[in-house]
């Protein structure tokens, strides 16, 4: 029998498992019955084990325990798609991938090697860097961003009730797989945004030169 | 500001959805401070920093001295040689040793078809001092039972490194990779209490952020006096770095410092030569030759640790092995050369890590390299060592091809002697395992008085 640790780390597997299977489901056009069926085989077929191990034992091999923030965001997408509700908050969305961006930067490249100082250590219950992370949550909930509030909330409960086998509160909150989600989202933001500006900017021009040729 | 299309805003609420609004921030700030409570109770609940416990005997630990008066090993200098392993045409690499309650001693060590296979293997074998005799060795850790275990995928086994801690648990940590070479390590930990009969389920230790790839273990974890472990990890990666995790009793990484940067040395060594003193010694991966052991000192326990310099030791970026003595001075063993790994040497320091000096030449090949390659005299030699080795050996042909399995290329057969494991028992006799030829594990037993012998000859020799 696994520990509850194990446990938890195959369950967020299998989210990931049957949200891939979901989107798969929505790119061939299933409708939400369809989809919510993709998503119970799903879930079963990735925790059975066929083998050794579940197929989400093999994912947690490769990518090790996903982070709460990943694990939140999968579930409001898959809610979403499921039952067809609301996007998540623009602003929040983008509050919080502003935030993982960053903090991923700082966190992996230090982390990994550069300069002297590991910010991975802070996770190991600093108070200070829990005091910067409430600060952080308490903005998000003063200015209406839910996104940021409530993942770092859990991420901080789940850590503190030891969820996962690592006692490192990073890794409750951040993990390279929805850094980089969040990273490529706000490039792709820019690029989106430059190439609206540069349009605007060409017809402006267009226009200006089409005034003064009048 | 209007929200864009298809999104929820704050804006785009409308006045009858304020209470469910107001409910949902209530909750969440709720949630907050549930959260951040429990948070802030967490990190105050830990415990403060530990001193070093520092070892009498060594690495092992837990266990009432046994010296005293006429003792065999303070009379006569001694000196043995032996093979640990007996399995022909396999890897056999990494050896670590600990004492047991009972006075014997427990190695570890990988082995399988090549290094890096899929079939390695954490073998385990015991040795009885008072017989003097190595007990077949059987396996502790594969990567079947390793998957089971972890609940999750994991491809192959590398480097083990054992402790026997004050409380009689034996720890022994292993690494697993999961993808791609050793870059993907991440490592391992079993616990057994009844000093390795039997073995509990496997703990994954977390020791970076990103996927938790690329932390290595190979020397000696040390304890402190809390009861938490000081594990020396490094990373192979770029330049590589090395780093302490600390590991609480049930076996989680609870904190970590860094002792290197990349390029400054890895694999530490970690001597405690006090509650709050330790030196660490480095091979000096990512340094271009001519290379030379790394040192970084702490005074606070490992809190911090001094910038590494580079010290005068030779090495060809391979493993050091080191204790602290009781009598405060120092001891290694490592690769005093400047390519490969055809010599090994025990070395010696009064002036804790200051300066050193070579006591003895455990193995030593370089004149054989440095002549142009004869594979009849490179088998020959081969042969002549198995058996000078060990006395029992009769079939030595079957030394040389297994070391000709591990050893040739391009165009020539080399020799190496790595990997050392050094402690020192309560009966104050020192055991040293090492690498021979990537093929076999070899043991070395010697006393203090022998060691007092080499260090006062090598003293005179210096003065003549």
């Amino acid at each position: 029998m696994p520990a509850l640790t194990d446990l938890n780390g195959l369950a967020g597997a299998a989210v990931v498992i049957v949200a891939a299977l979901v989107t798969a489901g929505r790119a061939i056009g299933l409708r939400r019955s369809g989809l919510a069926l993709v998503a119970g085989v799903g879930a079963v077929a990735a925790l059975v084990p066929i083998g050794a191990l579940p197929l989400a034992g093999l994912l947690r091999g490769v990518v090790g325990d996903l982070s709460l923030t990943t694990l939140v965001l999968l579930l409001v997408g898959l809610r979403r798609h499921l039952r067809a509700e609301e996007p998540v908050d623009n602003r929040s969305m983008f509050a919080l991938q502003c935030l993982l961006a960053v903090g991923g930067l700082a966190l992996y490249s230090l982390a990994l090697g550069l300069g002297t100082w590991d910010p991975y250590r802070l996770g190991y219950g600093d108070p200070w860097f829990l005091a910067a992370l409430l600060a952080v949550a308490l903005t998000a909930l003063a200015f209406d961003l839910p996104l940021v509030t409530f993942g770092l909330a859990v991420g901080v409960l789940a850590w503190a009730l030891e969820t996962y086998e690592s006692r490192n509160l990073w890794d409750y909150l951040l993990d390279p797989l929805v850094f980089a989600w969040a990273f490529s989202s706000l490039m792709l933001r820019g690029a989106g945004a430059l190439v609206r500006g540069h349009g605007r900017a060409t017809e402006t021009l267009l226009r200006m030169r089409a005034g003064s040729s009048s | 500001m209007s929200p864009a299309p298809g999104t929820v805003g704050p804006e785009s609420t409308g006045r009858g959805e304020w209470a469910p609004r107001r409910r949902r921030r209530a909750l969440l700030a709720f949630l907050t401070v549930l959260a951040f409570g429990v948070g802030f109770s967490k990190s105050f609940r830990r415990s403060p920093p530990p001193l070093f416990r520092v070892s009498t005997t060594g690495h092992s630990e837990g266990l009432s001295p046994r010296r005293g008066p006429g003792h065999p090993s303070e009379v006569e200098p001694l000196l043995r040689t032996g093979f640990v392993s007996r399995r022909h045409d396999v890897a056999a690499h990494a050896a670590s040793l600990v004492e047991l309650a009972d006075g014997r001693l427990r190695a570890f060590w990988f082995s399988g078809s090549a290094e890096g296979a899929l079939d390695v293997v954490i073998l385990s074998a015991v040795y009885d001092p008072n017989r003097g005799e190595w007990s077949d060795a059987r396996t502790v850790a594969e990567p079947e039972g390793t998957r089971r275990g972890l609940w999750r995928h994991v491809t192959k086994l590398g480097n083990p490194t054992a402790i026997r801690t004050a409380d009689g648990t034996l720890w022994l940590f292993y690494v697993t990779v999961t993808v791609g070479g050793w870059g993907g390590s991440t490592v391992t930990c079993i616990r057994s209490n009844d000093d390795g009969e039997t073995w509990g389920p496997p703990r994954r230790l977390i020791g970076t952020p990103f996927f938790n790839l690329n932390t290595l273990v190979r020397a000696h974890p040390f304890e402190y006096t809390d009861g938490t472990l000081g594990l020396p990890a490094y990373r192979s990666l770029l330049l590589g770095l090395s780093e302490t995790l600390r590991v609480d009793r049930r076996g989680a990484v609870i904190d970590k410092q860094r002792i290197s940067t990349l390029g400054r040395g890895s694999q530490p060594a970690v001597l405690p030569t006090g509650p709050s003193t330790a030196l660490a010694l480095m091979r000096p991966s990512g340094q271009e030759p001519p290379r030379r052991v790394t040192l970084s000192r702490t005074h606070d326990a490992g809190r911090r640790w001094t910038r590494p310099t580079r010290t005068p030791l030779v090495n060809p970026d391979a493993a050091i092995e080191g204790l602290a003595l009781p009598d405060g001075r120092l001891l290694a063993v490592l690769n005093d050369v400047e390519v490969e790994r055809d010599a090994l040497s025990l070395i010696v320091s009064d002036d804790t890590g200051a300066t050193w000096r070579r006591v003895h030449r455990l193995e030593d090949q370089v004149a054989e390299r440095e002549r142009s390659f004869d594979d009849d005299r490179w088998a020959q030699t081969v042969e002549a060592l198995a058996r000078a080795t060990d006395d029992t050996v009769t079939d030595a042909m079957r030394y040389v091809t297994s070391s000709r399995r591990f050893m040739c290329w391009e165009s020539r057969c080399h020799f190496d002697f790595s990997y050392p494991s050094l402690v020192r028992t309560r009966g104050g006799d020192f055991h040293l395992l090492y690498s021979w030829n990537r093929a076999y594990i070899k043991h070395v037993r010697f006393n203090q008085a022998w060691l007092d012998e080499r260090v006062e000859d090598t003293r005179h020799a210096r003065a003549d």
